[in-house]
């Protein structure tokens, strides 16, 4: 691909570009899908580590410190690798897998703590984008430091049920959260730091 | 600690400044004497941290939307395409008769340079500056590090003698790889004795850099060869090879 063609996506994915993530989708997948399903993965896990790989390259890209030394496909298939494995690694309890080959313990160091840093994040939304409609419009608007009295004159929902609403959500999401495997190895991690 | 409703409005009105001096201070105070409480005010300020980041999740949003409309596109697809007896019978046709032709029209090249991209890793700068004086292989491993690869064959090319004392063909020929310089590549590996601790991974990086060059007769050679050979590439080559042939 070219630096051109690169370019364009570049700025297609800065600018959320639907049909660039779709064209970016439909070509980068199939590659992911291989090693990820060659390495103990399943396809679920195809998407999320293809998510999370964009995820991580939108918020360099935006942050301005993204520095490619190569083709952009290149660096994605390289963070994706790395998502993966790091997640391996992490649930090795969890799933019973072939040896991870050689050549994917290769990383770059600073990718690679970027990555460990984001995996909170990447639980966070998985679980939050899981949620009822609802429920993501009342979070969305607490998370943006909206009073109570705020959130419900925006929904048009009573005051009272706004309330009510965003506690069991909450609840609901730091649960799903907690019972997530990657988090939870995450929380151990941390711990013993 | 069970989780109501009071305790959330607390934890958010803390973390929005929105207690008074004197609920802040008995909140503080409880905080200090309760770590299930701390902990709890931590998850709290993260998700907010996080998930208050909008244009992200808009991002995971269209993602998962791209995901789901691929996936229906390919599934109405392949059951516009597996309807009827004469479609099959066509589709058969078409996959016999002109799978050359669409071999050759489909952009190959496109996917022998994906392939690549997706084997392709660095080979390790393994720490061969450890209790190394030269301040000139110092500076060399350090650009490669760094990717600046440009700089790593310059350096190299001018001093060959390195490159033979402490075995840096392979590194000069990754550097290639990455400089475009793929006939250069290729020669640097091919010069990398079997004798050498680096001869396997010269191999693979071989393969790859036939890869570059769409010469996938040499890759798959290659390939075979190093599967052969039963070391740490193997695997690795087995992908590639199964990658190829699919």
């Amino acid at each position: 691909m070219s630096n051109i063609d690169d370019q364009k996506i570049i700025e297609g994915i800065v600018a959320g570009d639907e049909a660039v993530f779709k064209a970016f989708y439909k070509k980068n997948r199939k590659y992911i899908r291989q090693y990820i399903l060659k390495n103990s993965g399943n396809e679920d896990d195809v998407e999320d580590v293809f998510q999370d790989a964009v995820v991580f390259i939108y918020q360099k890209l935006k942050a301005g410190s993204l520095e490619l030394r190569s083709p952009l496909s290149t660096y994605f298939y390289g963070v994706s690798k790395n998502i993966w494995r790091n997640r391996l690694r992490k649930n090795r309890k969890l799933v019973v897998t072939e040896e991870i080959p050689e050549d994917t313990a290769i990383v770059e160091a600073s990718i690679l703590e970027e990555i460990e840093d984001r995996e909170r994040e990447h639980v966070y939304r998985k679980h939050f984008v899981n949620l009822s409609d609802t429920c993501r419009e009342v979070l969305q608007l607490l998370f943006l430091g909206k009073s109570m009295k705020e959130i419900a004159e925006i929904t048009g929902y009573a005051e009272g049920y706004t309330r009510k609403k965003k506690f069991e959500c909450k609840k609901h999401l730091i649960e799903m959260i907690e019972q997530d495997p990657i988090y939870q190895e995450l929380k151990i991690t941390s711990e013993k730091k | 600690m069970e989780r109501t409703p009071e305790i959330f409005e607390k934890i958010e009105k803390y973390l929005t400044n929105q207690l008074s001096p004197e609920e802040l201070a008995l909140f503080e105070n409880e905080m200090a004497n309760d770590t299930v409480l701390q902990k709890e005010v931590a998850t709290h300020k993260a998700i907010h941290g996080t998930l208050s980041d909008q244009e992200t999740l808009e991002v995971k949003e269209k993602l998962i939307k791209v995901s789901e409309e691929v996936k229906k596109e390919e599934s109405s697809f392949t059951r516009t395409l597996f309807s009827s007896p004469i479609r099959i019978a066509a589709t058969i046709i078409v996959v016999l008769g002109v799978g050359t032709l669409l071999w050759n029209t489909i952009d190959t090249t496109d996917e022998l340079r994906n392939l690549y991209a997706a084997h392709y890793v660095p080979f390790p700068a393994e720490d061969i500056t450890r209790g190394e004086p030269n301040p000139a292989l110092q500076s060399i491993m350090n650009n490669y590090n760094k990717g600046a690869y440009g700089k790593v064959v310059k350096a190299l090319e001018k001093d060959t003698n390195l490159v033979g004392q402490k075995e840096l063909g392979v590194y000069l020929g990754t550097s290639y790889l990455n400089t475009n310089q793929e006939q250069s590549a290729i020669a640097q590996f091919e010069n990398i004795l079997n004798t050498s601790k680096y001869y396997e991974a010269s191999r693979w990086y071989l393969s790859l850099a036939y890869l570059k060059l769409k010469n996938t007769t040499k890759t798959t050679e290659i390939l075979e060869e190093i599967i052969e050979y039963k070391g740490v590439y193997k695997d690795n080559a087995v992908r590639l090879l199964n990658a190829l042939t699919e």
